[in-house]
């Protein structure tokens, strides 16, 4: 498989961590970002293949990160969502404004790497 | 008059002072005690709070942050930004333009794609029309938020219009050049959700200084202590009231105010008493006394709480010239709201809202200017006349003077062992510094802009409000 | 050079007011001398302690992160996860190093499910974190008490059970929601028995974590809730009448149909919203004959019950309410109005302003 760039943005820093080995175990290349700000800069630097992002994110919200790839950068790469449960609402203004993908909160790794590589395929 | 009537009547004078200053010192104490009795309560309760299930629960209940803004142009867009980022799952944020004259309305429409909305207002408290209308956002990422843009009536006007829009169950009203830290709404949304046995009618937040602190995406940074004296100073005030003064009368549930920069309310409550009252420069307070007053008449069992975490950050006066007709107006608005709810004053009817913390405020509040005043007068009277006993006035300048600087010092403390803002090296012995300087570079202003407040009150009514200058927050971006 | 003995004598001289105000002036800045020293003292413990605790944070991460990916294909222990047990072992013994270890480790439970978990929960038995919790829940302190609770419940260990039920009912509100959520945490629905037995009111605060809590887990299959819609304790009706709209319990409609005569108001009003919810037509005619005695709040409930369930035959209970007294209700009648009959709705429009409703008039304006 060929070495994809992924920009995933999360404020927990463990839990950033823990994925970003995860994912690099399959052979990607992650690029972090602590809050929506940060990880807009990346994208507009790196222009990754994968975006993963949280909704709950300090300033900028995931929502925006979305909302700004989709409609400012006019971008196509695909985009995974992180959400707490309860945020369903949420959870469907992602859909609608161009997100792939969900996984709510508390989510198993594995799963995660198994939706990335459909996301990525 | 022969000299001896004179002179039992200086006696008198004397023991008068003498007592109004005794009394103060011990009430100080007292409320040192308690408000260290409630803080470790609260840390203590706090310790293993999880707020996540709150914040992420949609059945939490709804709050609407009221943010009125009048000729905030140059830091709309950041600060309503940093409002629409608190972590809530279920609140919006209504901000009302109060008749701005800048472009305050069409940067919010350009930067947050905002279209008019037909919107019948229920207008349960009376307030100043529409102007432009009601604005939403087209795009869902900002489906939070609303834009009021209504004629020019003042701060409580605007925060009324907010009342009648809302349709949460709580209120939060707040200045709009205020940071907000993002967990503000769900620490300040327990108190309601946990009382059982009485009803939480409003909970009120701590203020800090955010001048020279590093703001950046509207998050706080760092936390800095400001080169200016007046700020510094303020700062100290600040720990003093709020860490000390509010926290024991959080204790005895006779808080009577809850800062106009940051407090969440009942919707029904403040809707009911007739919200917010357009003609004292003292709203805050007003509305809170007020509130008070309508569940003491009710016979209801109600609580107003206080959260003493940091959340909510704003910009302290940082000239003289502002300071003192900030204070000027603070003391308008203390003798409005005493004057107008004066029947709850020593009225047992209100129980300990009419028998302590009413006269508490009366007498070492909005008293404690003038009887400083008088006193002074009355002492240059008795230097005039070469009547005075030097060695009592010097000792209990001292006695007073190292009493206040000691207080000063245990709010510093009740802030390095609970909050602990000011981390940077050195700033502790700024701090102990400050509480010897404080006296003589603030607190004689506080004074001269409380007597001016009198004066304005009483022989200048037509005074217009002093409107606070600010420097954005965001000037102080690196 | 001054000579003491005359300001000795001097001070004896005075008044005994002035030597006591001397003395304790002496006593305040003694005071203030000593607390500036100390203070000096209390902030560098203070920023030290959080120097490590950022350091031990950063070392624990990357230590829990290796555990994480050293596991074995069979979920088994490796050799490498037992030395970084046997290393953390020596760590918790101390307090401040445990609590930055627990906290890592709540951070990531809160937010990974799975293969994860589980190799954390191992890690926290294993490393005799767990022992200290146990010695927590049995401390005098309640805070103390409920801390403990709460970690047993985040990391799930069921062996604890019994102890933690006596504290179901414990006199601390603290610590008696504690043992609730742990309940609640490792055993959902039928976690929720002690609804049965509390007299003690359960907060709203409560109320909502318990849902939260439900609504995150896999198991979806709810109990029976007829019990506690007749609690006598009101807070636990009012938790039911919540069960019964998010989870959409048709089954207890004819029990919420009683409830519309309930003795408390709020409850009556949830009853009210719960129907409206669960598409409670029957509701209507027992509402719509007793309108005139609900209150007002009830009735505003009732005309948005309406607004979601009317049909043609309610048009003229809607009109006739089309003057009521309160403004949002006359909105409501109007919007219902609207939605069944346009035609009449429109009529409106030609009356004279002067007997218009406020809602009509405010309408226009729009």
């Amino acid at each position: 498989m060929d070495r994809k760039k992924i920009v995933l943005a999360e404020d927990n820093s463990t839990l950033s961590l823990l994925l970003k080995f995860r994912l690099e175990k399959e052979g990607h290349e992650l690029f972090m970002a602590a809050d929506g700000k940060e990880a807009l800069a990346l994208i507009e630097e790196q222009l990754p293949d994968l975006i993963i992002t949280d909704i709950m994110m300090p300033f900028i919200s995931g929502l925006e990160v979305i909302s700004h790839v989709r409609n400012k950068l006019e971008l196509n790469v695909p985009i995974i969502v992180f959400s707490s449960a309860g945020q369903e609402e949420m959870v469907l203004k992602a859909f609608d404004l161009g997100a792939n993908d969900f996984m709510g909160k508390p989510f198993s790794p594995n799963e995660l790497v198994i939706r990335v590589k459909r996301q990525l395929n | 008059m022969d000299t001896s009537t004179v002179k039992i009547i200086l006696q008198i004078l004397h023991y008068l002072f003498f007592g109004y200053a005794f009394a103060a010192i011990t009430s100080y104490i007292v409320l040192s005690i308690l408000s260290g009795k409630e803080t470790l309560k609260y840390l203590k309760k706090n310790s293993f709070v999880n707020y996540k299930d709150i914040l992420s629960s949609t059945e939490s209940p709804s709050i609407t942050i009221i943010a009125p803004a009048y000729n905030e142009s140059l830091n709309i867009v950041e600060n309503v930004r940093s409002l629409l980022s608190n972590h809530y799952a279920n609140y919006s944020v209504v901000i009302i333009n109060d008749g701005s004259r800048d472009d305050s309305l069409e940067k919010l429409i350009e930067s947050y794609d905002l279209e008019k909305i037909d919107y019948v207002v229920n207008e349960k408290l009376k307030t100043q029309p529409l102007r432009a209308g009601v604005f939403k956002s087209k795009n869902p990422a900002f489906e939070k938020l609303m834009v009021v843009d209504k004629e020019n009536g003042g701060k409580a006007d605007a925060l009324n219009m907010g009342l009648n829009i809302s349709k949460s169950k709580y209120v939060a009203c707040i200045d709009v050049d205020c940071l907000l830290l993002e967990d503000a709404l769900q620490k300040m949304i327990k108190p309601f959700l946990e009382v059982t046995d009485s009803k939480v009618i409003a909970t009120g937040g701590v203020i800090r200084i955010a001048n020279s602190c590093v703001i950046r995406g509207g998050k706080l940074i760092d936390v800095n202590l400001p080169k200016n004296l007046l700020v510094q100073s303020q700062i100290l005030e600040y720990l003093r009231a709020f860490l000390l003064g509010r926290m024991a009368w959080s204790r005895l549930n006779g808080l009577l105010v809850i800062s106009g920069a940051f407090g969440i309310f009942d919707k029904e409550i403040a809707i009911k008493v007739g919200g917010y009252d357009t003609n004292t420069v003292g709203e805050d307070m007003e509305i809170i006394v007020r509130m008070r007053r309508y569940m003491e008449e009710q016979g209801r069992k109600y609580k107003v709480s206080y959260i003493p975490d940091p959340l909510c950050w704003t910009e302290a006066p940082d000239t003289y010239k502002i300071f003192i007709s900030q204070r000027n107006r603070w003391t308008r608005g203390t003798i409005e709201t005493l004057k107008k709810h004066r029947k709850i004053g020593f009225n047992p009817k209100y129980g300990s809202f009419g028998l302590l913390s009413y006269p508490y405020w009366l007498i070492f509040e909005r008293l404690a200017p003038i009887i400083e005043a008088v006193g002074i007068i009355y002492f240059t009277i008795l230097v005039a006349l070469k009547e005075v006993r030097w060695e009592f006035a010097l000792t209990f300048l001292l006695l007073s003077y190292l009493f206040s600087v000691l207080f000063s010092i245990v709010a510093i403390y009740s802030e390095e062992l609970t909050f602990h803002q000011y981390k940077k090296k050195g700033t502790g012995f700024k701090l102990v510094l400050l509480s010897a300087l404080e006296p003589f570079v603030l607190h004689p202003f506080i004074l001269y802009a409380a007597i001016r407040g009198n004066i304005d009150y009483y022989f200048n009514k037509k005074k217009k409000w002093g409107e606070m200058v600010r420097k954005g927050l965001s000037t102080v971006e690196a | 050079m001054i000579d003491f003995q005359i300001l000795i004598d001097n001070f004896n001289e005075y008044p005994y007011l002035i030597k006591l105000a001397w003395v304790v002036s002496a006593i305040l800045g003694a005071l203030i001398i000593l607390l500036t020293v100390y203070l000096k003292f209390v902030r560098t413990i203070l920023r030290k302690k959080e120097a490590n605790s950022l350091e031990f944070r950063k070392e624990y991460e990357a230590l829990l992160i290796e555990y994480l990916y050293s596991g074995t294909e069979e979920g088994g222990i490796s050799e490498i996860q037992k030395n970084i047990i046997e290393e953390l072992k020596k760590h918790v013994t101390v307090k401040s190093k445990r609590k930055v270890i627990i906290s890592v480790l709540y951070k990531l439970m809160n937010e990974v499910s799975g293969e994860v978990t589980d190799a954390l929960k191992v890690l926290y038995k294993n490393t005799g974190l767990m022992h200290y919790a146990l010695i927590k829940i049995n401390s005098k302190k309640w805070h103390v008490k409920a801390k403990g609770i709460g970690e047993l419940t985040k990391f799930k260990i069921e062996s604890v059970q019994e102890k933690i039920e006596q504290l179901l009912v414990h006199p601390v509100r603290e610590v008696r929601k504690e043992a609730h959520l742990y309940f609640v945490n490792l055993f959902y629905f039928e976690g929720l028995n002690f609804l049965d037995i509390i007299k003690t009111p359960l907060s709203e605060w409560d109320q909502i974590q318990i849902l939260e809590i439900l609504q995150k887990s896999n198991d979806q299959e709810i109990c029976d809730i007829k019990p506690w819609l007749q609690s006598k304790n009101e807070t636990v009706v009012l938790f039911a009448l919540k069960l019964a709209k998010v989870y959409n319990q048709y089954e207890v409609k004819d029990e919420l149909m009683n409830m519309l005569s309930h003795n408390s108001k709020q409850v009556r009003i949830q009853v009210i919203e719960v129907l409206t919810h669960l598409y409670g037509i029957e509701a209507k005619d027992v509402l719509k004959a007793n309108f005139t005695q609900l209150s007002l709040e009830e009735q505003i409930s009732f005309f948005g019950l309406l607004e979601k369930l009317v049909i043609p035959d309610d048009e003229p209970f809607v009109e006739k309410h089309l003057f009521h007294k309160d403004f949002e209700i006359q909105l409501l009648a109007l919007k219902i109005l609207k939605s069944i009959n346009i035609d009449k709705y429109l009529g409106l429009n030609k009356l004279p302003p002067s007997q218009k409703s406020l809602a009509m008039l405010k309408l226009e304006n729009v």
